[in-house]
């Protein structure tokens, strides 16, 4: 389990967390939205156990996972615990493998596991995360598209027990982004996932939990709707697509339905039950 | 004006990623480059700027053709924002970054300053002036991309991806940026994922992965689902919802 508590993080002069609680149980899967300069890929580093010192500066509070602080373990047991896929494939792409199968193996190499251990994780990711029509080609000749699901690829051939990943849908084709996504719930019950976004519409119908991200400070709201009707996450991040466009047809055509926050259509399928409703009406 | 004559392209060793692919860009539009990871999207934004040579056909801007011209020539012409603006940023400050540009047409001081405050002033960033590029956030460091480009005020935007990941105060500026230099003639080619912002944004579409890439307007694309599925396109949020109303 890994717990964040009252984390107080700066970067160069200014202040990007200002007081972050969260805990997060095994098995989890948590959304954390929040606009752009809002400190979601910081908090993804800082959970991660990337940032101790250098020029992230943490003025109070901590991470821990299962009690103790990032610092306490060995990069070997980190890296084998929690695995962050940022939102730049291009820099985790360790450039010291020639092949994309190789690359998938540089983790669970440098975890010193056993040679067919290797090589049975590079295969069943590889497969897994359909990838094996690329196994043979540079990483770097990928596709900016590509080279994400490659990155999410090796992350997962550590077998983490925590995933997170910082808008890991934004460069992927819907196939991909669908597929993913299955690899991402198809993982052992016991991994938790956490995925940052700009973008509600990524994360709804996926996420146990629905965090919001705003000028460094975070907050759970009662439930899904609350969180995504507040008036501050509609200013920043804006309304699901679905909802948006919902209600620019509705100002056009008028409804017969007394719609509030309550009843809005948030999803296709609730938004095609509606407008069925009011065409039959 | 954009124009891409039969254009041929194969990657060392593989088979042909592009033949007799045509396109024309006109003053004053916007066209989308869409197609599933890997179509081509970013190697067809690189035979444009020069990165990679085309095998045949040729690039034209204003009625002049570029093609086999030095990079730095074209770069004259067609201005690019690449996906991932850390591997394009070099300047320690911001407002360096984005003199660069505008210093190498051998401009007088005065006209270079006044187009770092328009472009950094468009984008948002005239308070960032000082920081250092790679300080900003991911956000803001894509519109110090955007902002080099404009000040260099060419006739060609291509934009790589330039809408991923951003909140909707940053999308809503793009789109207003977007807008105006619609307005003032330029010619804008995006690669973009995103069909909603294609539909709001794109005057045509051209689609790769496809049997033949054909430019097509938005309306019609979005409502050819033969074209849709031989891409793997996702149709914007209005045409589906429109769907259950019919």
């Amino acid at each position: 389990m890994i717990e964040v508590i009252d984390l107080h993080v700066g970067f160069a002069s200014s202040d990007v967390l200002k007081g972050v609680s969260l805990r997060v149980a095994q098995g989890e899967r948590l959304a954390i939205l929040g606009g752009n300069g809002s400190g979601k890929s910081t908090l993804a580093g800082w959970l991660a156990g990337w940032f101790s010192g250098g020029t992230h500066r943490l003025t109070a509070g901590g991470c821990l996972w299962n009690g103790k602080p990032w610092d306490d373990y060995t990069l070997v047991e980190r890296a084998a615990t929690v695995q962050l896929v940022g939102q730049f494939p291009a820099q985790h792409i360790s450039g010291r493998a020639f092949t994309v199968a190789e690359e998938i193996a540089f983790g669970p190499e440098n975890l010193g596991l056993p040679h067919e251990e290797i090589v049975t994780r590079r295969d069943e990711t590889l497969a897994a995360c359909h990838l094996e029509h690329l196994a043979g080609r540079d990483p770097f000749t990928l596709s900016g598209g590509e080279q994400q699901r490659l990155v999410i690829a090796s992350a997962l051939a550590l077998r983490p027990k925590l995933m997170i990943l910082d808008e890991p849908f934004s460069n992927l084709d819907p196939e991909a982004r669908s597929h993913t996504l299955s690899v991402l719930n198809a993982l052992p019950a016991d991994v938790s996932v956490i995925i940052m976004d700009t973008n509600p519409d990524t994360v709804l119908g996926w996420a146990n939990r629905l965090f919001v991200l705003h000028e460094g400070k975070i907050s759970e709201f009662g439930n899904i709707r609350a969180t995504l009707f507040d008036p501050t996450v509609i200013a920043t991040i804006g309304l699901p697509a679905v909802t948006r466009c919902f209600l620019e047809i509705e100002r056009g055509s008028g409804s017969a339905e007394n719609l509030s926050r309550d009843n809005l259509p948030l999803t296709f399928v609730e938004a095609a039950a509606i407008l069925r409703r009011s065409r039959s009406a | 004006m954009l124009e891409v004559r039969d254009l041929g392209f194969a990657y060392q060793g593989q088979p042909l990623l592009f033949d007799g692919v045509s396109t024309t860009v006109p003053d004053g539009h916007i066209l989308a480059v869409v197609g599933r990871n890997g179509a081509g999207k970013s190697t067809l934004f690189k035979l444009l700027n020069g990165l990679l040579k085309p095998e045949d056909g040729e690039v034209l801007v204003g009625g002049k053709s570029i093609s086999g011209r030095k990079i730095s020539e074209i770069a004259a012409h067609i201005g690019t924002v690449f996906q991932s603006p850390e591997q394009q940023l070099f300047a320690g400050r911001v407002e360096e970054e984005v003199a660069f540009g505008p210093r190498q047409f051998g401009l007088p001081a005065n006209q270079i300053s006044e187009r770092v405050s328009d472009a950094l002033n468009r984008t948002s960033l005239l308070d960032q002036i000082a920081r250092h590029p790679l300080d900003l956030s991911a956000a803001e460091r894509r519109f110090l991309a955007i902002a080099s480009v404009l000040a260099m005020r060419l006739p060609v935007l291509l934009l790589d991806e330039a809408q991923r990941g951003l909140d909707r105060v940053w999308t809503e500026r793009l789109e207003s940026i977007l807008e105006a230099e619609r307005s003032a003639g330029k010619s804008i080619v995006m690669i973009c994922h995103d069909m909603d912002f294609v539909e709001r944004n794109a005057d045509t579409v051209l689609a790769l992965g496809g049997r033949t890439p054909r430019q097509i307007p938005v309306p019609a694309f979005f409502s050819d689902t033969e074209v849709l599925a031989e891409v793997s396109v996702e149709r914007p949020t209005p045409y589906r919802l429109r769907e259950f109303m019919t």
